[in-house]
């Protein structure tokens, strides 16, 4: 249960972070890839702020077997770079530059009550489950 | 997440959000979006912040490429396209 808590909060304060830096605005995100044009480089801050509170939380879970409730800390320990990684974040950021909206400002929009939010967060599901429906494919032909 | 912009205008106010694009766009901009965050594994939130703070090269080179394609795609966008 404390767990379920946990994770509602930090859902919060992550959602709520997103919309006072106006990070669920897609005109902000625009006006930060728009490099040649109006440039607002505010989303760089965002991410560069937050980039600092977690250099200073992974140095501290790395030292960590335990989570702070007592659960295994389980960091991603992947560290090839290949074809899936490149392509598949090229791919991201065509989306992310057609609309402005990555997934996590796309629900907290959805979550404000945005049609349209809901029209590209039941796209990015259908982008997800055809990866899943690939992967499966991919597995079963023993590749 | 989806309860936050409730929180938000319980304790701020309304925030006024204008979303520009059409609905075909959104369309593909989802599925790009869904499908490279899973082949990218990872996204802004992901890779940029968290994968960056562990400072895993992997994440980098998956940071630079996601901000690399979207500089180009808003580039021909607005600047070639339109």
């Amino acid at each position: 249960m404390r767990n379920r808590i946990s994770e509602f909060v930090i859902g919060l304060i992550f959602g709520m972070g997103l919309i006072i830096s106006g990070m669920t605005d897609p005109g902000k995100v625009l006006g930060f890839l728009d490099v040649t044009g109006l440039w607002d480089p505010s989303l760089a801050l965002v991410m560069g702020g937050a980039v600092l509170v977690g250099l200073l939380a992974f140095t501290i879970a790395r030292r960590r077997t335990t989570t702070l409730l007592g659960r295994p800390m389980q960091l991603p320990t992947a560290r090839h770079i290949d074809r899936r990684l490149v392509l598949g974040s090229l791919a991201f950021g065509a989306g992310w530059g057609i609309a402005g909206f990555c997934p996590g400002p796309a629900i907290v929009s959805l979550g404000a009550g945005q049609a349209k939010a809901f029209v590209f967060v039941l796209a990015m599901l259908v982008g997800m489950g055809a990866f899943e429906w690939l992967e499966r494919r991919r597995k079963a032909r023993g590749a | 997440m989806l309860t936050a912009p409730l929180l938000y205008r319980l304790m701020v106010g309304a925030h006024e959000m204008r979303i520009d694009a059409s609905w075909g766009v959104l369309v593909v901009a989802g599925l790009l979006v869904g499908i490279g965050t899973r082949y990218g594994a990872g996204c802004t939130s992901g890779h940029g912040v968290c994968g960056l703070s562990r400072l895993s090269p992997r994440s980098l080179v998956a940071t630079l490429a996601f901000m690399g394609a979207g500089f180009f795609t808003v580039y021909v966008i607005r600047h070639v396209l339109a």
